[in-house]
């Protein structure tokens, strides 16, 4: 939110060419309510000409204060205020808290609800991966991928309804395991979504990877070289677009993970489409890995016995989970009570966003919301 | 698209990341010709170290951390207020060695000012701005060190454990919502609606009452009296009636 409008007036220079020709840079205010922002973000950009030759992102429009909610929250009333951080992907949020708390806890949640946790957290990705590609679509001027994309995501949101009872806010994680068992019929529905979701994808490939305005628009656009992508803390499909290798789902594997292998996709290019198209190989892998928790399925309890009172032992853990958008840590600290004494969200999201001034400079006023479409963050976690 | 093998370092069942982390407790020997003491490394719960480290020695440390030990990705820096002292505590990943490593910085709570980590990670930046805004920390050698999610004007750091709470038994309401029979009073509201502007942001201990206390949902409990005067004088209603309502609210 800090920024002074004084100083970021007196940053503009004037020069007068020899022809007599006096240009002076141009301040230019996108958002905070604007469509292409993805939420309430604030970007300063100065202009000279076209050419962006600054850009100062003002955040903390959507800021709740969710830190100091979840000191003053029990542990189990906080878990669903982790649904409002990243409001796309609510079930990745929870398992990275109630997975800080178990591994303070030092306690294993039971297999089927290891399995029923990577499902879930699967077809979260694959949500939030559809809205990042949807709305990338119409950032850049093609209306159809985005009523598809919705199309699919809404299969995935009734998944979760059915499970959960909720489309959103699912509040479905618990501290050792999760809230219910699959309905009747459910684990048939999800394969059978599953297939629509893989013809579908398909299409999606054909109409967007090979649209020559799409790719004219991000090839070559905000590009990443993979030193400076690690430099700044990328993580998730940004840092694998840029040619490194790093998936906490592979590298530092938790839950479920330990025994279903993760393949990564990973493009050299660094570019906005290079970006788009991690995400959507992702989805693949995702269908894939959902196919694989319904086939590997266990039997047995979802969840450990907890008390209603938790209280964790005294201590800190860091426990971070790889989110749609990257790496989500959760740093918690137990005094023995009940509320945790300190409850801090790394958001891929909120470190995603810090490159985007290092990407737009230099580049033209229309590729600034490529560029910005491109990182796929989501306010809600911005601003925590 | 690059179809990259699955890594082959996923811990044992039953050793975890043991092996790596006594390897790493050997690389991290060096440190101690820095800070002039030997390195204390903790295990942590989640299979990582973590060490504590003099404020004075943080940018070196992070430097050889970085440089000689291949730990290139900063995952996130915290502020912790632990009420005698202040933390900042990094955690900090190597993607070449595939570890995680925790960082941590004793403040104290008077003057906590530490030493910038932007020199070695830049992505330190909005870390650290954010920890500024929340807790006060101030960063030397940060480049733009302003706040980051609250407002430039705003008064205090929120996450401070001796910053105003608003306890959870007591429903808080916004000070401009009074009661229907009270809007009616023009007076009232023009008093009410002086008494926010006045108000600061992180404000407002010294109004608040007792936590049990009823205010029928104002924080005033004089402004209410007032109003309530107010009203029944100019509509002629008898004061005893106002009283007996307030009564059956309480």
């Amino acid at each position: 939110m800090a920024t002074n409008q004084d100083t970021d007036l007196q940053g503009l220079t004037t020069t007068d060419s020899s022809e007599g020709v006096k240009t002076q840079e141009m301040l230019l205010n996108l958002g905070p309510q604007h469509p292409s922002t993805h939420g309430v973000l604030r970007l300063i950009m100065t202009l000279e000409g076209e050419t962006i030759t600054g850009c100062t992102p003002v955040i903390g429009y959507l800021h709740r204060g969710l830190e100091k909610i979840l000191e003053n929250r029990t542990i189990m009333a906080g878990i669903r205020y982790m649904d409002n951080s990243d409001y796309l992907s609510p079930m990745l949020n929870e398992t990275a808290y109630v997975g800080a708390v178990e591994q303070l806890m030092g306690m294993e949640p039971p297999r089927r609800a290891q399995y029923i946790r990577l499902l879930t957290n699967e077809l979260q990705r694959i949500a939030s991966h559809l809205v990042g590609i949807g709305t990338y679509g119409m950032d850049l001027g093609a209306s159809t991928p985005i009523l598809w994309a919705f199309r699919d995501r809404e299969g995935i949101l009734s998944l979760f309804e059915a499970l959960g009872g909720s489309r959103f806010n699912v509040n479905y994680m618990r501290v050792g395991g999760v809230l219910h068992d699959f309905p009747k019929d459910w684990l048939k529905e999800c394969e059978t979504f599953l297939d629509t979701l893989e013809k579908n994808m398909k299409e999606m490939d054909a109409l967007l990877s090979g649209n020559e305005i799409f790719m004219s628009r991000t090839q070559g656009v905000g590009y990443i070289d993979p030193q400076q992508a690690l430099a700044y803390g990328l993580t998730g499909p940004m840092l694998r677009a840029s040619g490194v290798n790093w998936d906490l789902r592979v590298n530092r594997p938790y839950m479920a993970y330990r025994e279903v292998p993760v393949n990564t996709y990973v493009r050299q290019e660094g570019d906005c489409y290079a970006r788009y198209y991690v995400r959507l190989q992702e989805i693949t892998e995702s269908i894939r890995l959902c196919r694989v928790a319904i086939d590997k399925m266990p039997g047995g309890a979802i969840s450990t016995r907890t008390p209603i009172a938790l209280r964790p032992p005294r201590g800190e853990s860091y426990f971070a989970v790889e989110s749609s958008k990257g790496e989500l840590g959760v740093y918690l600290i137990s005094d023995g009570s009940e509320y945790p004494w300190r409850a801090k969200l790394r958001g891929p999201s909120f470190i995603n966003l810090q490159i985007v001034p290092e990407l737009m400079r230099g580049h033209k006023m229309s590729d600034a919301i490529a560029i910005l479409g491109s990182t796929d963050i989501v306010l809600g976690e911005v601003d925590r | 698209m690059d179809l990259v093998p699955r890594s082959k370092n996923i811990p044992s069942a039953t050793t975890g990341y043991r092996d790596q982390n006594a390897a790493l407790a050997r690389d991290l020997a060096p440190i101690a010709q820095i800070t002039g003491t030997p390195v204390v490394t903790q295990l942590q719960k989640g299979d990582y170290l973590g060490f504590e480290v003099a404020r004075e020695h943080l940018v070196a440390v992070c430097r050889f951390l970085r440089d000689q030990l291949g730990f290139d990705l900063l995952s996130s820096n915290s502020g912790v207020d632990m009420l005698d002292h202040l933390e900042s505590v990094y955690h900090i990943r190597s993607t070449t060695r595939n570890q995680l490593l925790q960082l941590k910085v004793r403040l104290s709570s008077e003057s906590p000012e530490v030493d910038s980590v932007v020199s070695v990670w830049p992505t330190a930046n909005w870390f650290e701005r954010e920890t500024y805004d929340m807790y006060g920390i101030r960063f030397s050698g940060h480049p733009d060190l302003r706040r980051m999610l609250l407002d430039d004007d705003f008064e205090g750091h929120p996450l401070l454990k001796n910053f105003h709470q608003v306890p959870l038994t007591v429903k808080p309401r916004a000070t401009t919502q009074i009661d229907p029979n009270m809007a009616v009073s023009g007076q009232y509201q023009q008093q009410n609606m002086e008494r926010v502007v006045q108000k600061k942001l992180g404000q407002g201990q010294q109004e608040r009452l007792h936590p049990g206390t009823p205010t029928f949902g104002h924080a005033n409990e004089a402004a209410q009296r007032d109003a309530n005067v107010h009203e029944s004088t100019e509509s002629g209603q008898s004061t005893r009636d106002k009283n007996a309502t307030t009564d059956e609210k309480a």
